[in-house]
């Protein structure tokens, strides 16, 4: 049974199981960011860094599957990511208009 | 080990410094100059896995574009450093253990995942060029498509709206005075 | 076939002119109003009229079949309405005198503003929708439903002014009174349900047993007690006083000429059962001559000219129930519609003269109007002589006539030759608190604090239907005058003997005796009162035996010990249980409830740190999850 984790890339091969390790080491690095950074432009950024993980793992199975939905997935997921990210900028923008904040911990008016 | 193996290893390094990069830098604009330099690195990973029109993309619209609205949005708004804060030490600490158990989770996932075959009639030569993506996106994905662009459609006037003058800081303090007095 | 669609007409004409009032009562205009409210009821007087020249020609009763209501196993009941004689005759009462009456409000109410005009003739054209549901009821479900809502339409034109707290009072009163009566009749159908499965009147006298026996009496008790609810006789009858509170034309239609007689309806209805249950109908009669007398003696002491009124109609229903608690339906009925004749008459009558005299209800600041409402005055001594039973007004021959046929029922025992005895005390009584009120009402010099001084006479839509009613209450007693003498011109008999049956017993030929001693102590009895009264040539009688007074003013402390008995035990009661029941269980549950879910909330809140970081985190977290399930499915699989 051959091992179909085994990507052809050119002349050689590349393993799947590497791409994926990478994918998940961007996506926890996002993650925290997420988590542990206080502003807001950086947490929007570190989300885009997950996306970028997960373009990655779709990239990665289209190549391995020769499939191409994988990879129109991506520019959907890429569009989005244009979507949420000017929404959530302009939300910044506004926000920082009205007040005077650089840290998100300081938006918990919805506190309950 | 190949070339291809060794540009991955290099890619795949970089790819991580960059995003070490995104969550250690104490001010934005170095975070986002971070992202870019990972989705460069991951363009290259994704020329390698023949995603040519989709590197090309990454490059163009998503390190060019979209990261230059970040960089703009940073630039507006100026320098912003974080400051000590006292509200939730103990998150610190919980995100690092939840985000390591995370990922050794997904470690624990990838050991002994099992590959399907990829379609053999599909040559690999082929996958990703662009005449490939245009059928795809014209014919079978038409839809999707579509609905994407009415995704950015909403998106932009959003963003116009949220982003309408008129509404400072002053003046909505002004505004709020005027209601008292007239109250 | 037309005439079925004539009889659904007769009694849908006043319920669409109900619903058109009610769904319109803000925004119609009183022209409307005024063409309307009457209008139905006259429309449905035509239709009565058609019934009532078919039953002269046939005669035989129609069960007018409209289609089946329920059926369910074996319980079937069709929507059913019975024309027979009887029914028709009271048709004929209902829609004719009604009609007079609500003829007679369209000027009466004319001081209410246009909301609550429109709202009397709505209650008013319910009120006539009802009553004809109950007489045309041919089965015991529609008779429950026309008998509860005649007492709801009474019930809202008691309380018709219902800002002023005694008419609320006096309403809830009247209805609560009135549901004892309705409940007696609805425990009345189920056991006439549960013994004879029957619903319709032609199936339950058809499955009728052939001689008395328990379960008969039970019916017939039960029947009783409903019928003496509704028409305010002993001892269920505080609430007739007390519903003078309403608009007089109110006090004419309900409280004397239709719905108070429903008892007598009823019982009249219901001979076959009462036929056979010799108690229950007997005791109907006991208690009719007994609140004939006891309402006869507190009618001297009453000072209210409605209240007066409201008394004599008791007496009078008493001996309607006299009349056909001895078997004697005819004479009760003619009586009936006597009465509807003459108190409808009293009643407008008093009603023009309080119009006049600025809403002002007490006699005693009357005084003199005889030359200032002539034509009122006459109309009411007319109605008043009527009452006391004068020749040759209506009263005289339906009065006697009972009393003629209570006084040669051959019966070993003597019992209706005591209820003729009683009858003809009240008769006397009658005429002496019927004088009493028209000499100091009307008679004599105007009283020093009379509300006003030069009053006006009623505009003509008051006054016309007081002449047509007097009219007939003197031509009335043409229809059967036989009281007292054996005259072969019997036209109510004749006319409701297919329903009823004939008299069962002939007349001794000695009833002229009586009937003569009756007529001179009556009119005896109405001139006395004009020496105690206006002249004062004698000492009050009262003077005499003082407790007397005080035991009739008092009306034989009737409301009192039944608010002891009644009121104040049930609001024992309804302390305990607001004390024990109420406050902890009833209203703890829900406070309870409401105390969990607020301390619920607030901790839940806790959660809600406004952090965004918190939420993102609680995310991951729940991703973490996700992943540690798929991790052990794995495992084990």
């Amino acid at each position: 049974m051959p091992d179909y984790g085994q990507i052809q890339v050119g002349s050689g091969t590349l393993d799947a199981r590497l791409v994926l390790g990478l994918a998940v080491v961007l996506f926890v690095l996002g993650a925290v960011g997420v988590l542990i950074r206080r502003n807001p432009i950086v947490i929007l950024v570190c989300i885009e860094l997950m996306l970028n993980a997960a373009n990655l793992t779709l990239i990665m199975f289209a190549a391995q599957l020769h499939n191409l939905e994988g990879q129109l997935f991506t520019l959907m997921t890429m569009t989005v990511a244009a979507a949420e990210a000017v929404v959530g900028l302009a939300i910044l923008v506004d926000i920082f208009r009205v007040r005077d904040v650089d840290d998100v911990d300081q938006l918990s008016e919805l506190r309950g | 080990m190949s070339v291809p193996q060794a540009i991955f290893w290099v890619m795949a390094v970089l790819a991580v410094l960059g995003g070490l990069g995104v969550v250690a830098s104490r001010q934005p604009i170095r975070s986002v100059l971070s992202l870019v330099a990972v989705m460069l690195s991951l363009s290259v990973i994704f020329l390698e896995l023949s995603a040519q029109f989709v590197f090309a993309v990454q490059v163009i619209v998503y390190a060019g574009a979209v990261m230059v609205l970040f960089l703009f949005v940073v630039a507006l708004l100026g320098p912003m450093r974080e400051r000590p804060t006292t509200h939730l030490r103990f998150q610190w600490g919980l995100s690092i253990l939840v985000a390591v158990v995370f990922g050794g989770f997904v470690y624990a996932l990838l050991q002994g995942v099992g590959f399907r075959a990829p379609e053999a009639n599909v040559a690999i030569d082929t996958l990703g060029t662009v005449e490939q993506i245009g059928t795809g996106l014209f014919t079978t994905y038409l839809y999707p498509f579509e609905l994407t662009s009415i995704l950015l459609l909403v998106a932009a006037v959003g963003a116009i709206y949220l982003s309408r003058g008129g509404r400072t800081a002053s003046e909505v303090h002004r505004r709020e005075e005027e209601e008292d007095r007239s109250a | 076939m037309a005439l079925q669609a004539v009889a659904l007409a007769l009694l849908l004409l006043p319920a669409a002119g109900a619903l058109i009032l009610a769904l319109s009562a803000l925004s119609i205009s009183r022209r409307v109003v005024r063409l309307l409210g009457p209008g139905v009821v006259w429309l449905g007087f035509l239709c009565t009229l058609v019934l009532f020249v078919d039953s002269l020609q046939s005669g035989g009763p129609h069960d007018f079949s409209y289609w089946t209501w329920i059926r369910s196993g074996a319980f079937s009941l069709p929507a059913n309405l019975l024309v027979d004689r009887l029914s028709v005759f009271m048709c004929l009462v209902v829609t004719g005198v009604g009609g007079l009456i609500v003829t007679y409000a369209v000027g009466y109410m004319d001081h209410e503003n246009d909301a609550s005009y429109a709202r009397f003739f709505c209650y008013m054209d319910l009120f006539i929708f009802s009553m004809l549901l109950l007489v045309l009821a041919g089965n015991f479900v529609f008779l429950i439903m026309g008998w509860a809502m005649v007492g709801l339409s009474s019930y809202l034109l008691i309380g018709f002014y219902y800002w002023r707290y005694s008419a609320v009072a006096a309403a809830r009163k009247a209805f609560v009174m009135n549901v004892v009566g309705d409940i007696a009749l609805v425990l009345a159908a189920f056991a006439i349900f549960a013994q004879y499965h029957q619903t319709t009147y032609a199936g339950v006298f058809g499955a009728l047993p052939r001689a008395d026996d328990p379960w008969v009496e039970v019916i017939g008790f039960l029947l009783l007690v409903g019928g003496i609810a509704k028409s305010a006789q002993l001892p269920l009858h505080t609430w007739l006083p007390d519903a003078m509170e309403g608009p007089t034309p109110v006090s004419a239609l309900i409280h004397a000429a239709t719905m108070v007689t429903a008892g007598v309806y009823l019982i009249g209805r219901m001979h076959p059962i009462f036929d056979l249950a010799f108690w229950a109908h007997s005791t109907a009669a006991l208690i009719g001559a007994v609140t004939a007398l006891v309402a006869a003696t507190i009618g001297i002491v009453q000072t209210d000219i409605k209240r007066v009124l409201a008394y004599s109609t008791m007496s009078q229903i008493g001996y309607m129930f006299l009349g056909v608690g001895l078997g004697a339906y005819a004479a009760g009925f003619y009586h009936l519609l006597a009465h509807a004749f003459f108190k409808a008459l009293l009643f407008l009558g008093a009603g023009n003269v309080i119009h006049a005299m600025n809403d002002e209800q007490d006699m005693r600041r009357y005084g003199g109007l005889w030359k200032q409402l002539r034509p009122t005055s006459i109309c009411f001594l007319i109605g008043s002589l009527a009452l006391v039973g004068i020749f040759p007004l209506v009263g005289f021959f339906s009065k006697e006539l009972i009393l003629g046929d209570a006084f040669s029922k051959p019966d070993q025992g003597g019992f209706p030759q005591v209820m003729w005895a009683v009858g003809f005390l009240t008769a006397v009584l009658t005429g002496f608190y019927t004088g009493r009120m028209w000499w100091i009402a009307f008679w004599g010099e105007p009283a020093r604090d009379r509300p006003v001084e030069h009053p006006h006479e009623a505009p003509p839509v008051m006054l016309v239907p007081v002449v047509i009613l007097t009219v007939l209450t003197c031509i009335g007693g043409a229809l059967q005058v036989n009281a007292g003498f054996d005259i072969p011109w019997r036209q109510v008999e004749d006319f409701l003997s297919p329903v009823v049956g004939p008299l069962p017993w002939s007349p001794r030929g000695l009833e002229w005796i009586p009937t003569a001693a009756t007529l001179l102590l009556g009119g005896v009895a109405f001139l006395a009162a004009y020496n105690f009264y206006v002249s004062r040539v004698w000492r009050p009688w009262s003077a005499a035996v003082p407790w007397l007074q005080r035991l009739l003013e008092r009306k034989y402390y009737f409301d009192e010990i039944y608010d002891a008995v009644f009121v104040r035990t049930m609001d024992g009661v309804a302390n305990v249980g607001d004390r024990f029941l109420e406050e902890p269980v009833i209203d703890g549950a829900p406070t309870g409830v409401a105390a969990v879910a607020e301390a619920g909330a607030g901790t839940l809140s806790l959660t809600q740190s406004g952090y965004f970081r918190t939420y993102v985190l609680v995310f991951v977290g729940g991703a973490l999850l996700g992943l540690a399930v798929i991790l052990l499915a794995r495992t084990a699989g």
